[in-house]
């Protein structure tokens, strides 16, 4: 078996970052509030989108798209905007238990009288709670209708009281990011393929890598078959970074 | 004041008081007119929402799910769009994401066929709505707005569908009160989202995949969400009551309290119905009936119409159903009654009987209710009946036969025992009284027909009449001969939907129409009514000649209404008829009319109401003095890009709408 097959460096070409894509996540990193710079190189590449809108304008710096006002000067960003619009962005209502409402005794009810409702209701018995803003737009009492109550209305999770699952035990390689391998933000390849966003980009500029949560990886090999080093010296499968086996099972060499 | 409308405008507007945020669609027969109306008041402004031009309707209805899960939403369909849109009804459902869908009830087909029935309704039993059936265009209306409340009421956050029965139900043009917006908005409290899907705060995952345990669990939730309905609609439709004078409730018993006869239905073709029974009601000889109209037939409130049926007594039930259900014993309907009333009246069951009818497009007539009825009345006589359904309207297969030669030899091996035992009694079929009054236009389609009924039956309305204008829509092209028909009640309070078919008047929009083979313009026209003709050429004689009508009771008139239309430069002689038919039929008076026309007449208006006048002034019954060289309108543009909906909404703008937006 030949161990270093001639194709291997076109493969590599192929696997190369893009120069394009470089320079799009130098500016993605520039372009943080507090660097000038970077923002003014994106603007000095970037160039506006023929859209119909006639209120808006959509500005492509990279593979990054800023939506403006037309004629608004500097440009807003996206993240901007999102904390220029912290104060209109949507608030999920509260639903409350009694015991919440006991506790928190939210402002704008009149608790007692609310309390005594749902007492009425029993333990199934819920307020909910619609604010704009500072303002109450909204107080109802109503008696939940669920029977199974580990199921949220609508079987809809809420992303941020789940818990991961540990998944460790799907995998049966062990997959470790070599530090020393690894490109950091320079990269950032695997954490985009990684299908259960397990990997995790680790500090900032030089000296930052990736790692892996060992909870929430499957095992499924991806990162290690898209890494632009090929997994050479970044992806240890087993403490190995090379098992020609793999290799050729995955690559088809 | 109720104004004109026609279910598709009403359950527009539905949606519009009910101010849904987001209106994606995808227009498709019969309810394409209620998407276009709330297109263009968005685009004039009368309406913050956002619509989409969605490509499918399987996208439509993602986007009112995706919508629905922050703010309100709705569109409407029919027939195939609607089961294109059941793959993702039921993640509306299965995601308590309470968004509503106006549909206009039409055959699913193969063969196709665009006209009314439930299929497309049953298709989406199973999806988890909330299911509504409206029986005319105000009822429509109501329960969107109620749908809204129902839906989005904490203790059910389901999906509903408001069912109204296509053409028939919407497109027909009557008298529809308007709710204020100021009420609705008292009635109907804004959308409060339970989980948005853009609270940064709070990320959520809608349609997460779920394993047997959770799914099961899910789907006890639903399910007992779902068990909540029958209680809201029942509050939302008294509190309606209070508020705008129109309670509802679960059904409606029309009819004797005491009833040992029953029809039960649900939607527009209760019309008929609702005239038999009242004729029928306190007849010698006949015991109590009743007519039951189903309004929430998804939950089907099961327990409710159990009791009514055991306090009124009701011995036998026949219940009609305009669907099918293959393969099972009854339809829908049918079977969910008979399911209801065994389980809670066990043994006192009243005995349950199905007929199907009203298939795409098919007539439901008077006398189909008078036949149900006295099917009814043998089966309570202990007479016995069919275990599975009976059909109406196929002449191998009556519900009343008396020798083999009146059916089809198969069945006959099959229920000739039953036929044999069935009898027919003259009593049911007493005919009705005429208390309705009744014009048909026969017009080439094209010829602006319907505007002029819309705008007569506008006018009608607002002299304190109730009008009814069912125009015929078929796949005829343009310039075949279409039908459309008028009714005038101005007896009481009571609204009749129901055609006679006796009419006072038969209009021609075209002289060309007497020579038809596969028309017979006198067919259905009372003793003494009145003929009208669009012609130049003709005289009064000559057209009796033609119909071989000369010794007849029957008046004849006859308008240049061409000429007319010709000499003012316009491109549509409907004005010019519209004149002569008051001219010919004053029930509604001409003064009266002429000051609704004054207002709502389509452009260029002083033109029109010039040939609402002349029309009416040379409407005449003597021999034209001199026979004219036959004249023909020169096809305008504006004539060829005509569509009815155009005509009866844009020309004709509701005063109401002309106020609101300035």
């Amino acid at each position: 078996m030949k161990l270093l097959p001639r194709s291997r460096p076109r493969r590599r070409d192929y696997l190369r970052i893009p120069s394009a894509r470089k320079r799009w996540i130098r500016a993605m990193n520039d372009s943080k509030p507090n660097t000038q710079s970077g923002s003014q190189k994106i603007q000095d590449r970037a160039h506006l989108l023929s859209a119909r809108s006639r209120h808006k304008e959509y500005l492509v710096s990279g593979r990054l798209v800023t939506i403006r006002d037309p004629e608004a000067g500097p440009e807003t960003t996206r993240s901007d905007a999102a904390n220029a619009g912290s104060k209109s962005h949507m608030v999920a209502p509260k639903t409350l238990t009694v015991a919440e409402v006991a506790r928190e005794s939210p402002d704008g009810i009149d608790t007692q009288k609310v309390l005594s409702e749902m007492a009425d209701i029993g333990p199934q018995a819920r307020l909910l709670l619609v604010r704009s803003g500072e303002k109450l737009m909204r107080a109802e009492v109503f008696e939940d209708p669920r029977i199974c109550m580990d199921i949220q209305r609508g079987a809809v999770v809420e992303n941020l009281t789940e818990k991961p699952a540990d998944v460790s035990g799907w995998r049966t390689h062990e997959f470790f990011i070599d530090t020393k391998g690894c490109l950091g933000d320079e990269c950032g390849r695997c954490a985009i393929v990684c299908p259960e966003n397990a990997i995790h980009l680790m500090g900032r500029g030089p000296g930052s890598f990736h790692e892996i949560d060992p909870l929430a990886c499957k095992g499924c090999f991806i990162c290690w078959v898209e890494c632009v080093r090929t997994a050479a010296d970044c992806i240890l499968v087993d403490g190995k970074t090379f098992d020609p086996t793999m290799r050729s099972k995955h690559f088809g060499e | 004041m109720a104004t004109v409308l026609s279910g598709n405008g009403a359950a527009a507007w539905g949606f519009r008081l009910s101010r849904v945020q987001c209106y994606p669609y995808y227009p498709i027969t019969p309810s394409t007119a209620c998407s276009q109306q709330i297109s263009r008041w968005v685009n004039d402004g009368a309406m913050n929402t956002v619509t989409i031009n969605a490509e499918s309707e399987h996208s439509a209805a993602s986007q009112i799910i995706a919508a629905g899960k922050d703010v309100r939403s709705g569109t409407a369909t029919s027939s195939k769009g609607l089961l294109y849109m059941i793959e993702v009804l039921e993640n509306a459902a299965g995601g308590s994401i309470p968004c509503g869908l106006f549909i206009g009830n039409r055959a699913t087909g193969a063969p196709i066929n665009i006209w009314a029935d439930n299929s497309d309704a049953y298709a989406m039993r199973d999806s988890g709505l909330i299911q509504l059936f409206a029986a005319d265009g105000q009822e429509a209306l109501d329960n969107i707005i109620q749908g809204y409340r129902i839906a989005e009421d904490l203790g059910v956050r389901l999906p509903f569908a408001v069912n109204l029965r296509g053409f028939t139900g919407t497109h027909a043009y009557e008298g529809v009160e308007i709710p204020q917006e100021i009420d609705v908005d008292r009635y109907l409290p804004p959308f409060a989202p339970l989980n948005p899907l853009f609270a940064p705060e709070k990320p959520v995952t809608y349609g997460a995949m779920l394993s047997a345990t959770f799914y099961r669990r899910h789907k006890r939730n639903q399910m007992a969400a779902m068990s909540n309905v029958a209680e809201v609609a029942l509050k939302a439709g008294r509190e309606f009551g209070e508020i705008f004078g129109r309670p509802y409730g679960l059904f409606e018993w029309v009819g004797d309290e005491k009833a040992e006869l029953v029809v039960a239905l649900m939607g527009e073709s209760a019309s008929p119905g609702d005239a038999v029974t009242r004729h029928l009601q306190g007849k010698r000889g006949i015991p109590g009936v009743a007519l039951l109209k189903i309004r929430l037939f998804s939950p089907f409130p099961a327990r409710e119409i159990a009791q009514a049926l055991a306090k009124a007594g009701t011995k036998a039930l026949v219940v009609f159903e305009e669907g099918l259900h293959h393969g099972a014993v009854f339809p829908p309907l049918a079977q969910r009654i008979a399911t209801a009333t065994h389980l809670h009246l066990g043994t006192d069951a009243p005995k349950v009987a199905s007929v199907i009818g009203g298939l795409g497009g098919s007539e439901v007539r008077q006398d189909h209710f008078q036949q149900m009825f006295n099917l009814a009345d043998n089966i309570a006589e202990g007479r016995p009946y069919r275990t599975e359904p009976y059909w109406l309207d196929i002449a191998e297969d009556p519900i009343f036969a008396e020798s083999e030669k009146e059916a089809a030899p198969q069945l006959w091996k099959r229920w000739g025992e039953v036929w044999k035992k069935q009898a027919r009694k003259e009593k049911y079929f007493d005919p009705l009284p005429k208390n309705t009054e009744e014009i048909r236009i026969y017009s080439r389609a094209g010829q602006g027909a319907i505007t002029s009924a819309v705008g007569f039956t506008g006018a009608g309305i607002e002299s304190g009449l109730q009008l009814l204008t069912v125009p015929a829509f078929g796949s005829e092209r343009r310039g075949a001969i279409i039908t459309t028909d008028t009714l005038v009640n101005d007896r009481g309070k009571r609204k009749i939907r129901s055609f006679n078919r006796a009419w006072d008047v038969v209009i021609l929009y075209d002289d060309t129409i007497l020579s038809s083979p596969e028309h017979n313009v006198l067919e259905g026209l009372k003793e003494g009514g009145v003929l009208l003709v669009n012609t130049s050429r003709l005289r009064v004689t000559k057209i009796r000649e033609i119909l071989s009508a000369s010794e007849s009771r029957l008046r004849v008139f006859t308008v240049p209404a061409s000429e007319i239309a010709q000499g003012l430069g316009l491109s549509h002689l409907n004005m010019a008829m519209l004149g002569a038919l008051h001219r010919v039929y004053e029930k509604v008076p001409f003064e009266k009319a002429f000051g609704y026309y004054e207002k709502h007449v389509p452009r260029p208006r002083e033109s029109s109401l010039e040939a609402i006048q002349q029309g009416h002034a040379q409407t005449t019954d003597r021999e034209a003095v001199r026979a004219k060289k036959e004249r023909r309108l020169v096809v305008s543009g504006d004539f060829l890009d005509w569509r009815p909906e155009d005509h009866s909404y844009d020309l004709w703008p509701t005063a109401l709408e002309e106020i609101q937006l300035g």
